[in-house]
């Protein structure tokens, strides 16, 4: 008997069809997943299984929980959702009432669903379940890590006895460690409760970890679905083809110049962060970036990984110029130089692309200005070599010149993506510093945002440091890793032999947190 | 175009607040009567064919006071507004760009702005000038200051986070091109809807000033001079007081329901029509 059934659901926003003709079930205990790219329609599916959708959208097909259709009035699909449907969200720190302690939190929980529940003995156990201490119960969301507060959203979830859990992208705002250990307190759970699962993700092996039948939405309509090993062995439609390859990463090796001397030294560069004291007693700096000394030779691909706020980005921006170390300095073509005073002349020889493919550029002027901007850097062109030089960036990265005079709304994200790859480039830089380049990316384009990448280096010889937090993106890329934790550099070496005998503490836990590829 | 005019308030204030900027901008070059000419033989006269709105104690035209009054509101609220957004908003702007011991002055100005109200100032200018209508246009104008100073800042701290801000000033630009290129078009239509609503807080304080008569001085008029006129008579004849009031309650209120229309339609969040938010 089906626990949950789902048969020719359609979503619209007013004439717009955004999911339709979805259908699938989930047995009892199953753990099911649900893959696609954003805009796929995957949480929209999610929120109409929890009565959730928001305003203006119309529902229709058949939902039903225990072969009982859900019932369309909000008062009685509260009740159900809770005690039946549990959810879990993708941002833990929104979801969470930051004035209320987590103890309250989980007891209101426990209060709302269950009659008679005794929260003074619930609220310990579940806490407990979910891995946590006893002491986080007095805490409030702010006073938790990211990791920890999507533990006590699953703690919430869990408090009516659901027998269905969704959990809609509950890892993608936390890091690489903290992801694989929720991802496992899910699956712990799911098994010790027999409790279903709809798990929602763009990321094919959190999906393949933790699922065992899998839905693969693609531009709102189901693709393909099945057992997960058989829907990723051995694909059937082009899309899931297509998405699998693209998780694999496998960058070509092509003919690169060879690595060649130095180009850019970083020289125990220190960055402090003066922090908020009483009046003059200013509290004890924060130390964002301690002591930093590497090298990046000519021709090189290096990357630089670690946990979120390790300081890795606070590096890139003070080698760009951007910010200013705090002591120490970085020699590019023998200037020395310590970040924001970095002279005119040497900017042009440095360029950034940004993480955002959303935000890096300014909606109010055409792709063209904005491309044309760092060209200021480059005084005495005339307006024909000006344009030359916009049009021969734009080609490199594949996209065709009549986009110089259209906005950036008008891009998707690959695109937009493609587009700051083009304006780092019109100054024809000598090295390249990317910050986490692909991983606001779908999928399916990562691969070929990483190929161009790739591409371009052997063209032009270009020099790249890779900001990212992505082990599986750095070891197809990277000539040479470099892993940072609280502002050191702690450890250094080739992508291979990093990861297959990691010596600092860190660089274990990060490969051990690595997903096991799909197969 | 057709998205402003599909949101109704917009579309209502809009048109009701060009009806009464037209009927100002006709007495400019029309009136039924001339508004100096006075002629105690035909007071207090009711609605006539002749004098549609009547006439008040010194036998003027009602209808032309107040035509010639709505310009001089609209007019005196609209130069305080270019006064406070060419102040103001370049001072926020630098607040912005440069941040640091640049912002916290351009904010303890903006706090000591904010101390004095417009009728302090009105008093201040008053005592050193003499009354008058430029003097109320001063005043409000330098109330306006931090108003425009404030909210430019405040739009323009959030743009300034951006990316595309960053990639700016690594293409070399400094503070100031920063602010007139990527500052500046981004925080375009917060700066519109603030200038409607500092319009109708203008024609307010002008009324209000003219009243204790610190504003314009007779022979000519203002709404608030009418009421200040008529405040005497207002047991025995209430209609030479209806008749200015309502019109300022009319125009405030058209300047208020298109600015929050035009909040609506120029609002980023509120434009995009766009399901993939949610995904």
């Amino acid at each position: 008997m089906s626990l949950l059934e789902v048969s020719g659901l359609s979503i619209r926003f007013g004439s717009t069809e955004v999911v339709s003709g979805m259908s699938f079930v989930i047995a009892r205990g199953e753990r099911f997943g649900i893959i696609g790219e954003s805009g796929s329609g995957k949480t929209l599916t999610s929120l109409a299984i929890a009565g959730l959708l928001p305003d203006g959208a119309a529902m229709d097909g058949v939902i039903t929980l225990d072969g009982t259709p859900l019932p369309r009035r909000e008062r009685e699909m509260a009740k159900l959702r809770g005690k039946r449907i549990g959810m879990v969200f993708q941002e833990p720190m929104t979801a969470l009432n930051p004035l209320m302690r987590v103890r309250d939190q989980v007891g209101e929980a426990i209060r709302l669903n269950i009659e008679g529940g005794a929260t003074h003995v619930e609220v310990p156990k579940l806490i407990e379940e979910v891995g946590l201490e006893p002491r986080h119960r007095e805490r409030y969301p702010h006073q938790l890590s990211g990791g920890q507060r999507q533990r006590v959203m699953i703690a919430i979830a869990l408090a009516g006895q659901p027998d269905l859990l969704i959990a809609d992208e509950p890892t993608s705002a936390l890091d690489l460690i903290t992801q694989r250990k929720v991802l496992d307190l899910i699956a712990e759970i799911c098994a010790r409760r027999q409790m279903a699962l709809l798990f929602i993700s763009h990321d094919l092996k959190a999906v393949a970890r933790l699922c065992t039948r899998v839905a693969v939405m693609h531009r709102g309509r189901l693709v393909e679905s099945g057992e997960i090993g058989q829907v990723f062995s051995a694909p059937e439609q082009d899309y899931t083809q297509k998405l699998v390859a693209a998780s694999r990463f496998e960058v070509r090796l092509q003919d690169r110049p060879p690595i060649g001397g130095t180009l850019l030294e970083v020289d125990g560069v220190t960055r402090d962060y003066r922090q908020n004291g009483f009046l003059f007693m200013a509290g004890r700096p924060l130390r964002a970036v301690d002591d930093v000394r590497f090298t990046i030779a000519q021709g090189e691909c290096l990357a630089l990984v670690g946990p979120s706020g390790c300081g890795k980005t606070t590096l890139a921006k003070i080698i760009v110029g951007l910010d200013r170390a705090t002591s120490g300095s970085v020699r590019l073509g023998g200037v020395s130089y310590h970040g924001s005073d970095l002279p005119k002349a040497l900017r042009r020889d440095i360029s950034l692309v940004f993480q955002d493919p959303f935000g890096s550029f300014n909606p109010r002027l055409t792709i063209g200005d904005s491309l044309g901007e760092p060209l200021r850097l480059e005084p005495g062109l005339s307006a024909a070599e000006l344009q030359a030089r916009l049009v021969e960036s734009v080609q490199a990265v594949g996209l065709h010149e009549d986009m110089l005079a259209r906005y950036p709304h008008e891009f998707s994200g690959g695109q937009r993506q493609r587009l700051a790859i083009a304006r780092a480039l019109v100054t024809r830089p000598k090295l390249l510093v990317l910050d986490e380049p692909v991983s606001a990316l779908d999928v399916s384009v990562r691969g070929e945002v990483l190929a161009l990448l790739a591409k371009l280096q052997a063209e032009f010889g270009l020099t790249y440091l890779i900001i990212s937090h992505d082990l599986d993106m750095v070891a197809a890329m990277a000539d040479r890793v470099l892993v940072m934790e609280a502002g050191k550099i702690v450890e250094e070496g080739k992508p291979e032999q990093i990861f297959a005998a990691p010596q600092h503490r860190l660089t274990r836990d990060l490969v051990a947190a690595r997903l096991p590829d799909i197969d | 175009m057709r998205r402003l005019f599909s949101n109704p308030s917009l579309a209502i204030g809009m048109i009701a607040t060009l009806i009464f900027l037209a009927i100002g901008v006709l007495s400019l070059v029309w009136t039924p009567f001339p508004i100096e000419q006075i002629d105690i033989s035909r007071r207090f006269l009711g609605i006539t064919a002749e004098h549609w709105l009547g006439t008040d104690n010194l036998g003027r035209d009602m209808a032309s006071l107040v035509m010639s009054g709505t310009w001089t509101s609209f007019l005196v609220a609209a130069i305080a507004v270019v006064i406070g957004m060419g102040v103001g908003v370049p001072l926020g702007l630098t607040a912005a760009a440069w941040g640091g011991p640049v912002e916290w002055q351009v904010l303890r100005l903006s706090d000591f702005l904010f101390a004095f109200p417009a009728v302090i100032v009105a008093i201040l200018i008053t005592a050193l000038a003499g009354p008058g209508a430029s003097n109320a246009i001063i005043a409000i104008g330098i109330f306006n200051i931090p108003v425009f100073a404030r909210v430019a800042r405040g739009g323009a701290l959030s743009i300034a986070t951006l990316d595309f801000v960053a990639a700016g000033r690594l293409a070399g630009l400094g503070n100031a091109m920063i602010a007139w290129r990527h500052l500046l078009p981004n925080i375009m239509s917060l700066l519109i809807v603030q200038g409607t609503i500092q319009m109708s807080l203008g024609i307010l304080s002008e009324a209000g000033l003219s009243y204790i008569g610190l504003g314009t001085q007779p022979p000519a008029t203002s709404l608030g001079l009418m009421l200040k006129d008529a405040q005497g008579l207002f047991l025995i004849h209430p209609w030479l007081t209806l008749v200015p009031g309502l019109a300022i309650v009319a125009i405030v209120i058209a300047l208020n329901i298109a600015g929050d229309g035009l909040r609506d339609a120029l609002d980023p969040r509120l434009r995009q029509g766009n399901p993939n938010v949610l995904a």
